[in-house]
């Protein structure tokens, strides 16, 4: 330290700190103000505004006396010299008073316009003075429109005077006169519990605001005498009336409505008016919970609202509960709103002449549908509501009925349109007259009936046994036909109640008939369509129920095409297992309580599939949805599995066996593709890229965890391990020059003689590479990843790649079982192969690189870290460490694979998962 | 234990809290309980006298949720301020705050042994903290979830939770796996039976499901209450006979647990009903809700 200061030297004068100045001042101005009322006149001392003595007595004093209070200099009075020079001319001084004054003349000569200091101006008149002696000397200044002199009144002091100022301070506000202390003591009383109050909340503050209303109406009175003094509110002027008209002169009770529809001007006379939302306390008038608030530095955000009182007590409580309490309070809301369009002064007509003419929503006919019906199938509606023609024995000629059989099947499977094209075409055809009536048309007409009743049944899904046999012929094409067309099928809902000769189809709804009215008469079967939305399905699921309720053996490709995954077909027969349940179950429901309306409400949900925009509503009741809540029962809950691996400590905590002790790491689900990708060179990144699009940046940020891991996580056992092979290697490359290293980077040579013809034309790439090598390796010292792999140019040809790779591991691993190896799916051994031979490439080209570029580079890691030695056998060991690694990292890659042939059976869904969960992670 | 037994009548009502209360737990012996609201204080509570014991402040928002070793000596709790408050239960000093969620923190468990604490998080992850080691970093993370973590329950070798991605995970630890069962719904709060076989979860459809753990079957289905917006508790009785669920309305709701029907149901505050925890031992009920009072309910 010593030393230190003795190698300073002082040049200049050293600058006086402001403090001792500032502090001498603060001293002299606190000792004016304090000393000087308090001592006596004789014992009070004069001091300058330095703070320093002034006056001496005459055996006081000494030189500071003369020194300071004569010349003020330390040579004495010294003239003034008078120089002017041709260049530089003497300018004329004009002379003034105030050039011959001292500063306390001076201030005497001003001091003869007095005035109260700011801390004494009670009623600001000192304020008002100076301001406007400051607009006077603006006025000069500057010519304003207006000329002469600003009117008094217009000139207001820019301070409150610090009478007002207490006052406000004790409680009085603006335009209140002075009054008893015990009044303005009640007033501040008052505003604290308001702002109290508000504090509360806005709800609780409203209830007892009412109380205090109640309670206060004598103080109120005071309240309005206590508004003695007017204040003056300029307020903007936004009607249209002349300046000065008072529109509401002789009505004021027509201008405290006017005042309610305004909110900004409650300003005067209201006072009562609840300021709700934006008081004090309630912050930015959001609902905040109540009773405490938030701290002042924290910012409000949507955490601090409070939930529970945020509209609640309007949505559910109003519709659903019936609660007294908030009733009452409802009650008393409408009644409020009722008073409030009636104005103060008026009251509301018993009856008034106005009638507000009402129309009346037009009738809705008892027969109407809710469901659109379609025109072209309407035809088909009216022929199948007629009574059925009478049976008629079948004609002589077998051909001619055949035939007839074949037209009616199609006429009712394809509309009347199908008889009425036939009938043009076959017009002269004699063997058709039954198109028009001729021989054979009753028949027709019977078979037509038949088959479209057929038609209208065989969508029926066979509840019963007792349901039509004839519905059981259907076929599965057939079916798909009919639900290729399904607003055919579907627009015969609405039979009319027919009476039926003998069909027993119908047999059963006739006692429903009987329920019911005529007009909503609905197939029950027809409700049994959980699966509309895929049609495929919904055939699936009739010959599902089919064989179900016919019993005996199932056929092959029973409950499920053949295309599908045994595990879908079984998962599909659950359904639809649930869902024939509950239609049996809903069915059953609606036999025993046949309500008309849940039958109308049924046929709407199924008009719905037509309509569209029909009630939703009605589809509660309706069987389908029964069906479909079944069938989400059924879905949900879903279980699924998945490996989890808890980590060690973890599992010491729980005072459990680590079930995955000794095992090797797991690989992370869904990583084990994209941590192979980190080290593929570009092309085969580019192939795998479709697939991966989605996972690719992730990549990277994964890849830098890890090898900014590598210093601190080499000894652990990790997952990460696999990756940390790449710096270990670069060291490994770059440092040991072992003789086995040598070795093996020889024997490589030798194998590898096409590779390093390659790598011969890449010399010269490598070595202009060698600079950017440097760079990286660098970054890896700062433990930051180098691109990625920007040598590896499209040069190097796949094709004299691929041998050389596959024969490296068998070389490198001897222990590996070469079969073991080679079950190793392509994908596996793509990516070892990528790894290693890339590290060869590394290698090798570092041998390729001359001995200088080494040397540089190990020089210039001796400049990064202190100890060459150790660093060299550190690397040296760490690269034996890391060959045993990587056998035991081709180990888990098997495991992996294994796993993960045993995992395929679920691997359309997993990987479905998995990919989701890889997006949610990205979103992470 | 028939209807008539159940806590219905009310016995005490413990004031202090200012504004919701947000969790009431019963302790382990159920002679204590403790409460946590949105005026970011603990409180212990002795519900059978109706006392107040002791408040514990820490937290710089609102306490979502607490649990208590079965030793009585440590608490641990969440809230809003993203961090696991470990308490000291005598000295109502903070041990060691485990931060670490991204967001606010809903639900926390001790383990068996009082070592770990398990926290859920609104940030989609369970964490597990180590109470043993100085370390307040999580030693495990779980991130499978899709949405945020509701509520979390501990057995002896399993960390259940229930998010509201509508699933509810079970981590097995002695297994190294996770059953995922998907409810279809988001999952409020889940409660295990005591006999550790089933698990309650409280769905926002206002449904309790009720459900199997070996199988994952869906047991039985409870409805009648209102459960849409708020987090809201459920639980069991200690005798497995009943299903308690609070509603958004104030009352509470008494299901058998075999056929689902309410077998009881009263207005027990006067807003929502945020938590309810049953007594291990005897009839006797505790009710927390956001009117800010927490209330004791006996046969």
């Amino acid at each position: 330290m010593e030393s230190d200061e003795d190698d300073f030297v002082f040049v200049g004068t050293p600058i006086e700190r402001e403090e001792d100045t500032i502090s001498r001042k603060k001293k002299s101005i606190a000792e004016a103000s304090g000393q000087l009322r308090t001592l006596a006149p004789w014992k009070q001392e004069v001091r300058d505004e330095e703070g320093r003595r002034r006056f001496h007595g005459a055996f006081s004093g000494g030189f500071s006396a003369g020194y300071f209070n004569t010349v003020g200099s330390k040579e004495g009075w010294t003239p003034q010299t008078f120089t002017s020079s041709r260049k530089n001319r003497a300018e004329i001084k004009q002379q003034d008073l105030s050039n011959f004054l001292d500063d306390d003349e001076k201030a005497e000569l001003e001091g003869n316009s007095l005035g109260t200091s700011m801390q004494f101006d009670t009623f600001g008149f000192t304020a008002a003075d100076i301001a406007r002696k400051q607009s006077e000397k603006e006025q000069n200044e500057r010519p304003s429109a207006i000329p002469g002199p600003a009117p008094d009144e217009l000139v207001v002091p820019a301070t409150d005077p610090i009478g007002v100022r207490l006052m406000l301070k004790m409680g009085w506000r603006r335009g209140q006169s002075v009054k008893s202390s015990k009044s303005t003591h009640y007033d501040a009383r008052r505003e604290a519990r308001k702002a109290f109050l508000a504090f509360a909340g806005p709800e609780d503050a409203e209830v007892e605001d009412a109380m205090e209303t109640s309670a206060e109406l004598p103080a109120d009175n005071i309240n309005q005498l206590q508004k003695s003094t007017p204040v003056y509110v300029l307020n903007p002027k936004q009607d249209m009336h002349g300046l000065g008209y008072d529109p509401f002169k002789g009505a004021p009770e027509f201008r405290d409505n006017k005042r309610s529809h305004q909110p900004g001007n409650r300003e005067s006379g209201h006072k009562r008016v609840p300021p709700k939302k934006d008081s004090l306390f309630s912050f930015k008038s959001r609902n905040v919970a109540p009773g405490f608030g938030i701290g002042a530095l924290e910012e409000l955000d949507a955490e601090d609202e409070d939930v529970y009182a945020s509209g609640y007590d309007f949505e559910a409580f109003v519709e659903e509960v019936e609660e007294p309490s908030r009733l009452a309070i409802e009650d008393k809301k409408q009644s409020s709103s009722k008073q409030h369009g009636v104005l103060p002064g008026f009251k509301a007509a018993s009856n008034s002449d106005y009638q507000l003419e009402r129309f009346d929503p037009p009738v809705v006919p008892n027969d109407f549908a809710p469901h659109h019906k379609f025109p072209a199938t309407l035809e088909v509606n009216q022929k199948s509501t007629e009574v059925p023609p009478p049976e008629v024995p079948s004609p002589v000629d077998n051909n001619l009925k055949v035939l007839i059989d074949g037209v009616a099947t199609l006429v009712a499977r394809c509309g009347t349109l199908f008889e009425e094209l036939s009938r043009e075409k076959n017009q002269s055809n004699p063997l058709f007259d039954f198109l028009n009536g001729g021989d054979g048309h009753d028949y027709y007409e019977r078979k037509l009936w038949e088959a479209r009743q057929k038609h209208g049944d065989k969508t029926k899904p066979l509840l019963k046994e007792k349901v039509a046999p004839s519905a059981q012929k259907m076929t599965a094409e057939t079916r798909g036909n009919i639900l290729g067309e399904k607003p055919l099928n579907r627009t015969e809902k609405d039979l009319k109640p027919v009476v039926p000769s003998t069909d027993n189809v119908n047999l059963q709804f006739h006692l429903s008939d009987t329920f019911t009215e005529p007009a909503s008469f609905v197939e029950p079967t027809e409700i049994a369509k959980p699966f509309q939305h895929e049609p495929a399905k919904q055939e699936r699921f009739e010959q599902y129920l089919k064989e179900k309720y016919r019993g005996g053996l199932r056929t092959i490709d029973a409950g499920g095409s053949s295309k599908m995954s045994e595990a879908a077909r079984a998962r599909e027969r659950l359904e639809f297992d649930a869902a024939a349940e509950a239609i049996k179950q809903g069915k059953w429901g609606k036999e025993s309580q046949l309500s008309g309306q849940q039958i109308l409400g049924a046929s709407a949900g199924l008009g719905l599939q037509f309509t569209s925009g029909g009630s939703e509503a009605c589809i509660i009741i309706n069987g389908v949805s029964q069906a479909e809540e079944v069938i989400t029962k059924s879905m949900f809950p879903k279980r699924e599995e998945f490996q989890w691996r808890p980590v060690p400590i973890l599992c010491k905590r729980f005072d459990l066996i680590d079930p995955y002790m000794g095992k090797p790491p797991p690989p992370p689900r869904s990583r084990s593709k994209l941590d192979s990708l980190i080290f593929m060179p570009d092309y085969i990144k580019a192939a795998t890229e479709e697939k991966n699009t989605i996972s690719s940046p992730q990549v990277d940020g994964k890849k830098r965890t890890n090898v900014m891991d590598v210093e601190d996580k080499v000894e652990d056992e990790n997952v990460e391990v696999e990756n940390v092979e790449r710096p270990v290697d670069l060291y490994k490359a770059i440092f040991s020059d072992d003789s086995d290293d040598e070795e093996e980077n020889s024997n490589i040579n030798q194998q590898e003689e096409p590779v390093k013809k390659v790598e011969a034309a890449n010399t010269t790439l490598s070595r202009l590479m060698a600079d950017d090598l440097l760079e990286s390796l660098g970054k890896e010292l700062g433990l930051e990843v180098p691109p990625d792999q920007p040598y590896k140019q499209p040069q190097q040809p796949q094709e004299t790649h691929k041998p050389t790779v596959q024969d490296i591991p068998q070389k490198h691993e001897p222990t590996t079982n070469s079969a073991a190896h080679k079950s190793v799916s392509i994908q596996t051994t793509k990516e070892s192969n990528n790894e290693i031979m890339k590290k060869e490439t590394k290698v090798k080209r570092d041998n390729n690189s001359s001995d200088d570029e080494k040397s540089r580079r190990r020089s210039k890691r001796d400049y990064d870290s202190t100890s060459d030695s150790s660093d060299g056998y550190r690397d040296r060991h760490r690269s034996s460490r890391h060959k045993e690694r990587k056998k035991e990292h081709r180990k888990h890659s098997k495991h992996r694979h294994h796993e993960s042939s045993s995992r395929s059976r679920h691997s359309a869904d997993k990987e479905y998962r998995d990919s989701k969960r890889e997006k949610k992670k990205r979103r992470d | 234990m028939s209807a008539e037994d159940l806590p219905k009548k009310e016995a005490n009502v413990l004031k202090g809290h200012e504004g919701a209360v947000l969790t009431a737990r019963f302790n382990r012996d159920g002679n204590y309980c403790l409460s946590g609201g949105k005026d970011r204080t603990i409180r212990l509570w002795n519900p059978h006298r109706g006392i107040h014991i002791k408040t514990y402040k820490s937290h710089g928002r609102e306490v979502r949720d607490v649990h208590v070793t079965s030793d009585n000596s440590k608490i641990c709790s969440c809230g809003g301020d993203r961090q696991v408050f470990y308490w000291d239960v005598s000295t109502g000093r903070v041990i060691r705050k485990f931060r670490g969620h991204d967001s606010e923190v809903n639900a926390v468990k001790f383990n068996e042994y009082a070592s770990v604490v398990v926290s859920a998080g609104y940030d989609r992850s369970l964490r597990a903290w180590d109470c043993r080691s100085h370390s307040t970093e999580p030693i495990q993370i779980i991130d499978t979830f899709l949405d945020s973590v509701m509520s979390v329950c501990l057995t002896k070798t399993e960390i259940i939770a229930g998010s509201v991605d509508g699933t509810v995970r079970t981590f097995d630890i002695r297994m190294g796996r996770e059953l995922s069962d998907d409810l279809g719904q988001p999952v409020n709060c889940i409660s295990l039976s005591n006999d550790g076989n089933c698990v309650l979860a409280s769905c926002l459809d206002s449904t309790l499901r009720l459900l199997d753990r070996t199988t994952g079957e869906l047991l039985q289905e409870y409805k009648g209450h209102t459960c849409k917006s708020f987090k809201m508790d459920c639980c069991l009785t200690n005798n497995d006979a009943h299903v308690i669920g609070g509603s958004e309305d104030g009352r509470v709701f008494f299901w058998d647990l075999v056929d689902a029907s309410v077998v009881s149901s009263f207005r027990a505050h006067s807003s929502v009903v945020t938590s309810v925890s049953y007594h291990p031992k005897d009839n006797c009920m505790i009710t927390a809700s956001v009117d800010g009072s927490v209330r004791v309910w006996k046969a």
